[in-house]
């Protein structure tokens, strides 16, 4: 009777939420009663904020808008995939192969896309990521091949479909691994694109990521229970050393509305400005990072 | 008596947790449709759960020369959800407060600029719920 009681109340408590009344004209079909603990209910946030790191396929645009020529050797070879063996191991790799992926299907070269996805997909397999990247997606991406564009929003959607699933099933630690992994590819194929010397609007990029590197370094600490984590963020601190030496400027400028578009037009400037020496240290210790993750 | 109260709270908190996740998720599924095939999705998954005047951030780096799709959700509806865009000085960029709640808006960026996201339910809609944030982009 005792657990008739009990039981009888824990399910009204759920089904009663927090017991707060909606307002008045409160939709109560939208209204949703959720716990005020984020964490629990697998919300990654750091001092109450949430971070976002620039998407791989975002850096693969700008090495198509500058040009730079493909370099098949870049990307991680596909039969390297087989010896992560380890959770972070793997996530990391996950990450890596997807900037591969945005890398390699926007320089048109569509049999490495697809031995690439097919690297993605037994990976994910391991992260028991298998709703994200399957079967189906290995098929619209071949019926895809010969338009880029499909092709990337196929990945950022099967990436935000992975991100969906390891938050909902509160493991921070490998969204946070593969968002790492994707960062370091993305930074590693654009400056050995770039060399030392990089063309303005590329060095610019590479000094632009400062605040991502920061919120990088944030998620990984906030996400490590157990200290997996420490080396690569003691790396990515001693490249935020580096960053010390980036400048930067901003004037706010009033922005323009065009409401029948839905579309505001930003024009606030900025500017960049990164020693070339700045940018070769960036490079080497980017590399040995890049080095440290694939070991 | 007292392990069966402990598990039975802490049953009725997993119950809330996968009640609020499922939600996320069906919000996600709606908003989705708000980033049009002309949008590559940024790959990540943004969630708050708010309740009342509770305020979510996030923030993000907007890169010069991208369109993109800030899509933001709540509940089971449209214009539940008021978010706006600040620049690092806290200046207004954007906010959908001037447009009804609009649940999507494509800000064109010229230069590079660190924002914050704040997102909030609007009072008069919803009491609490998930908010979803999601952003796509184009060059």
């Amino acid at each position: 009777m005792k657990w008739a009681s009990a039981c009888a109340i824990a399910l009204m408590l759920h089904a009663c939420g927090d017991g707060a009344a909606p307002e008045e004209g409160t939709s109560a079909a939208d209204s949703l009663n959720v716990p005020t603990d984020k964490r629990e209910a697998g919300v990654m946030n750091v001092g109450g904020k949430l971070f976002s790191i620039p998407s791989p396929m975002e850096t693969a645009l700008l090495i198509r808008k500058l040009g730079l020529p493909y370099s098949k050797e870049l990307p991680l070879p596909n039969e390297d995939a087989s010896r992560f063996v380890s959770l972070s191991q793997r996530a990391l790799a996950l990450g890596v192969y997807g900037a591969d992926l945005g890398y390699v299907t926007i320089h048109h070269d569509g049999q490495q896309a697809m031995r690439t996805l097919q690297t993605v997909e037994r990976l994910s397999a391991g992260l028991e990521l298998t709703n994200a990247f399957d079967q189906h997606l290995v098929e619209r991406f071949k019926k895809s091949l010969s338009s880029e564009d499909s092709l990337l929003r196929l990945t950022g959607s099967a990436f935000r479909s992975a991100q969906e699933y390891l938050k909902r099933n509160a493991r921070d630690n490998v969204s946070t691994w593969v968002l790492a992994g994707g960062w370091v590819e993305s930074m590693y194929l654009t400056m050995a694109q770039a060399g030392d010397e990089p063309a303005e609007g590329l060095a610019q990029r590479i000094g632009e990521q400062r605040r991502t590197l920061r919120d990088l370094i944030l998620l990984l600490e906030a996400s490590d229970e157990d200290g997996t984590s420490a080396p690569l963020i003691a790396k990515l601190k001693d490249l935020q050393t580096d960053y010390a030496h980036v400048s930067t400027t901003y004037t706010f400028q009033a922005p323009t509305v065009d409401a029948a578009s839905k579309t505001t037009y930003i024009n606030s400037s900025s500017s960049v400005t990164i020693p070339a020496e700045t940018v070769k240290a960036i490079h080497e210790k980017v590399k040995a990072i890049r080095s440290s993750i694939i070991a | 008596m007292r392990r069966i109260l402990n598990a039975l709270a802490l049953l009725a908190t997993s119950l809330f947790a996968t009640d609020a996740s499922a939600q996320c998720d069906t919000i996600a599924s709606i908003c989705e449709k708000h980033i049009a095939a002309a949008y590559i999705p940024d790959g990540q998954f943004y969630r708050a759960l708010l309740r009342e005047d509770e305020v979510a951030e996030f923030e993000l780096t907007l890169f010069g020369g991208t369109t993109y799709r800030v899509a933001g959700c709540s509940g089971l509806s449209d214009g539940n959800l008021v978010f706006s865009v600040l620049d690092k000085d806290r200046n207004v960029l954007f906010t959908n407060k001037d447009h009804n709640n609009d649940p999507f808006w494509d800000l064109v960026v010229a230069h590079t600029l660190d924002v914050t996201i704040e997102a909030s339910l609007d009072p008069s809609k919803l009491g609490s719920g998930c908010a979803v944030m999601l952003v796509g982009f184009k060059k």
